[in-house]
């Protein structure tokens, strides 16, 4: 059974899960009182966001709980929903009435971020979600250079803030191909030695090879710089002693590098990706390159197997 | 030295012992928040012709129009300021009027070379075209003014009961003669208001930002000020890069309260960013992380401008504006205790204070309603009713004009709407075109080139309008519109859902008529039931001909439709 299910691979953030869907609000504090890497909070904040019609609840909840984390929550939930209702089309297929209510939502958890980040400057998730809504707001290229650069003043290289500034530097949102690429290097190449810094590279070579026509695709792959710069990821992610395997977005990560040897043609490097990230590895990028994202991890990591 | 309070000649007077040349001044309580926008120009107008008798002597003085107050100034010798301030009396009570056409046109030049600041366009937006919004305006009302006009206006506000008196040096000179027109103490005029709720926003035409908040007038207010520049400064331009210039002011108002605003610009292409670091700079305020460190610069900086020789001199003239309009006058130990005393909550209340009444200008392009400012009224309530004339350069667009007002409607927009009541100001161009501007500074051209208004409906407008009207002197003809259509605008690309959904009708029907045309030749062709049988003759081959030809038509539209949806 191969899942894209952020929460399945964790039995605590499964517990988390239904915490919220039981609207336990203490169980809900408890559960992230012991997240203390900015990656995994940010993680399970994710599990949180994606239950559908939990706004309600954790609006209540942000209304009542003095602390951040409830309005946090309650703001990641709305961009969620937001982007639940813009869907997950191109924008020229996007409706009026679908914009309307995805700027509604990011409107009603922007301002409430906003709030939570000038309280607890060091909220790594709350900066995290107002790239998103920087985004999807279109607030520009630079204001969103700023909430990362004031995000990383105070926690540097969170997994999931990179990875919304690679989205916000590729030319579907207004950036380019150079200067995507030239952010994924950044992270590449400042992050610590066993982050998921290194993530940024891939997901840029991710986005920049999906824009391409089916040959200069293949072509693309073959390049020796490109090979070159996801072995170094490799090297200074998933395959250095620092690499936390325990994170939750570990997965996240063995999933990025085995869809990226896959594509470089080299199953047999693949290969311990697919071993660690297990049934769950079929993320979203799996979807760029094959018809089905599951079935196209499945078959890839079979042939993997093989290898 | 301490300022020292006393009366000459019923003026009450502020006196501070000063060893340099004597410097004094005359301040009335009136200016340019006190006019109109027809009569705008009126207070600078009257300075101007006061000091006109006074030639060009070695001593330095001069005159002031502020929005609140008016003051006539010199620093010499005592016979000099007895013969300066003695000579403004008498000007007032017997303005040289010859000069008046003169003066006009020297104000009118010194205008061409004024340019609004960041600060103007927030009072325009916040006041409107009355009260604390006048400053903002150019001297609309100076070609209107008259004699009459001025001589009211002198009696009215410039009078014993209206002024105060402030001298630096050695005595208050006892040659002083203060003869002045009998009247009384005006009070400033109450805030109008242009906006229908706070916090709001416009959109600048720049790339700066810029920002204002009421807040009850204070030395934490002050004080609050400096703390904002310092985090505007740190945020901006040490940590993001984005502003050069960062600036933030403290100035009351007049009324007990005062505006804090605070502006700053961008480097090149990074508007957006200044904008959003500017609400998160906003955002710290309201969360109350006020840095003690920067409260005690400020209080350190406010203690050493109050130190030296020239301190009680320099705040006579802010001393006698708040005489005149009645707020307490503090001495500098009362200044230094209270600011002393000042700690960072003090200072939270005036930001959520500043942060309720917020007006920001964000740069070109951008809006502030994603960081839950509403945005402050480009249009009308409520359309004008009347009669409608369309414009002949875009269809869409109708001027309105009714009993009660002029209206602007355009298609698809909320309606602009300047009642005769509520007009501040009428322009009329000897080439018959109209500019009128609402209270709520609302603008609409009423340019008979354009919209085909009759002649007699245009003088009941005039009529109605008669006293707010200025007019002007004739346009270069390239300003006059020429009531020619303009060139269809290109439709925007992305937007050809029309075509695709009428292409494909098109087709369908297309489809549909062939299908009747086929089936009809088959009933008219088909003889195997002549008990049913339907025969060829004209109109059964018409009905078919016209079938077909309907069938052809549908395709080729179509056709046409679709291929003009794939045009780039």
């Amino acid at each position: 059974m191969t899942d894209i299910d952020l929460a399945e691979p964790f039995p605590e953030l499964r517990e988390l899960r239904r915490a919220v869907l039981q609207q336990d609000w203490p169980a809900i504090a408890g559960q992230f009182e012991g997240l203390t890497d900015p990656d995994d909070h940010e993680y399970a904040a994710r599990v949180v966001a994606d239950v559908k019609g939990a706004e309600e609840f954790l609006g209540r909840a942000a209304q009542r709980e003095p602390g951040p984390l409830a309005r946090t929550l309650y703001s990641a939930r709305l961009v969620a929903a937001g982007w639940e209702a813009r869907t997950a089309l191109r924008a020229q297929y996007v409706n009026r009435a679908q914009f309307a209510a995805f700027h509604d939502h990011l409107r009603r958890a922007e301002r409430v971020l906003i709030e939570v980040t000038a309280e607890d400057p060091a909220n790594s998730t709350a900066w995290a979600q107002r790239i998103k809504t920087n985004r999807g707001l279109e607030l520009g290229q630079n204001e969103a250079r700023r909430r990362y650069d004031r995000l990383s003043r105070h926690v540097p290289h969170v997994y999931n803030a990179q990875a919304g500034m690679v989205q916000q530097f590729c030319p579907k949102w207004g950036g380019s191909v150079e200067k995507v690429h030239a952010f994924g290097l950044e992270c590449l190449r400042s992050g610590p030695e066993g982050s998921l810094a290194a993530l940024a590279i891939v997901e840029a070579h991710f986005e920049i090879a999906f824009h391409l026509e089916e040959g200069a695709r293949t072509v693309y792959w073959r390049r020796t710089d490109v090979r070159e710069e996801i072995e170094e990821a490799a090297n200074r992610s998933v395959r250095h002693p620092a690499f936390r395997s325990g994170g939750y977005r570990a997965v996240t990560a063995h999933s990025h590098f085995a869809l990226a040897y896959t594509l470089l043609g080299d199953r047999a490097a693949a290969r311990p990706h697919f071993d660690a990230a297990g049934d769950h590895g079929a993320g979203v990028f799996w979807g760029y390159f094959f018809f089905d994202e599951r079935s196209g991890y499945r078959s890839a990591r079979a042939k993997a197997a093989k290898a | 030295m301490t300022i020292q309070r006393s009366e000459v000649d019923g003026v009450p007077a502020l006196f501070v012992e000063h060893a340099g040349p004597m410097i004094a001044g005359l301040t009335f309580r009136v200016g340019q928040a006190d006019e109109t926008l027809a009569g705008r120009g009126i207070t600078h107008l009257a300075e101007h012709l006061v000091l006109h008798g006074h030639g060009l002597t070695d001593y330095h003085y001069n005159g002031s129009t502020g929005a609140i107050v008016t003051t006539f100034h010199m620093q010499g010798g005592e016979e000099d300021i007895v013969a300066f301030l003695n000579g403004v009396c008498a000007a007032l009570q017997a303005l040289p009027l010859d000069r008046l056409e003169t003066e006009r046109q020297v104000l009118r030049a010194e205008e061409n070379g004024r340019r609004g600041g960041a600060a103007e366009a927030l009072a325009l937006w916040r006041y409107g075209a009355r009260t604390y919004g006048l400053p903002a305006y150019d001297e609309l009302g100076l070609p209107r003014i008259t004699r009459d006009d001025l001589q009211r206006w002198v009696q009215t506000w410039f009078t014993r009961q209206n002024a105060a008196l402030w001298v630096a040096g050695e005595r208050i000179p006892a040659a002083l003669k203060l003869v002045l027109p009998e009247g009384v103490r005006r009070p400033v005029p109450a805030p109008s208001s242009a906006l229908r709720g706070t916090p709001a926003y416009f959109v600048g035409e720049g790339t700066h930002v810029a920002y204002d908040g009421i807040v009850r007038r204070g030395r934490a207010a002050s004080a609050f000020a400096g703390v904002l520049e310092r985090e505007l400064y740190r945020g901006l331009r040490q940590e993001d890069g984005n502003s050069y210039n960062v600036a933030a002011s403290y100035d009351p108002r007049g009324d007990g309260q005062a505006t804090i605003a605070a502006f700053a610009d961008s480097v090149p292409d990074r508007h957006d960013a200044v904008l959003g670091g500017f609400i998160d700079v906003l955002a710290k305020m309201r969360a109350g992380r006020i840095e003690a460190a920067d409260l005690d610069a400020v209080k350190a900086q406010a203690e050493d401008a109050m130190r030296g020789p020239m301190v009680e001199v320099a705040r006579l003239p802010g001393q006698a504006a708040d005489l005149l309009v009645g707020a307490a006058l503090e001495s500098l130990d009362e200044i230094r205790a209270e600011l002393r005393a000042l700690t960072v909550a003090d200072l939270h209340p005036v930001a959520l204070e500043m942060l309720g009444t917020g007006l920001l200008q964000t740069p070109r392009g951008r809006d502030a309603e994603w960081a839950g400012f509403e945005p402050a009224p480009l249009w009308s309530e409520r359309p004008i009713e009347g009669q409608r004339f369309r414009s002949r350069q875009d269809g869409k667009i109708s001027v309105v004009v009714g009993p009660h007002g002029v209206g602007l409607d355009q298609e698809g927009r909320p309606p602009v709407a300047i009642p005769f009541d509520q007009c501040a100001v009428a322009l009329a161009f000897p080439d018959g075109g109209r500019q009128l501007i609402g209270f709520d500074s609302l603008t609409i051209r009423l340019e008979p080139t354009v919209f085909p208004v009759p002649p007699q409906v245009l003088a009941q407008v005039d009529a109605a309008l008669a006293p707010v009207t200025v007019p002007q002197p004739p346009r270069d003809p390239g300003q006059i519109p020429t009531g020619k259509p303009l060139p269809k605008a290109a439709r925007p690309a992305g937007d050809r859902t029309g075509l695709l959904v009428g292409g494909v009708i098109a087709l369908v029907l297309s489809v549909v008529a062939l299908c009747c045309s086929g089936l009809w030749s088959w009933v008219v062709a088909d003889n195997s039931d002549p008990a049913n049988d339907v025969p060829l003759d004209a109109t059964t081959l018409g009905i078919n001909i016209v079938g077909y030809a309907l069938a052809v038509g549908l395709a080729v539209v179509g056709v046409v439709l679709l291929r003009r949806r794939n045009r780039k």
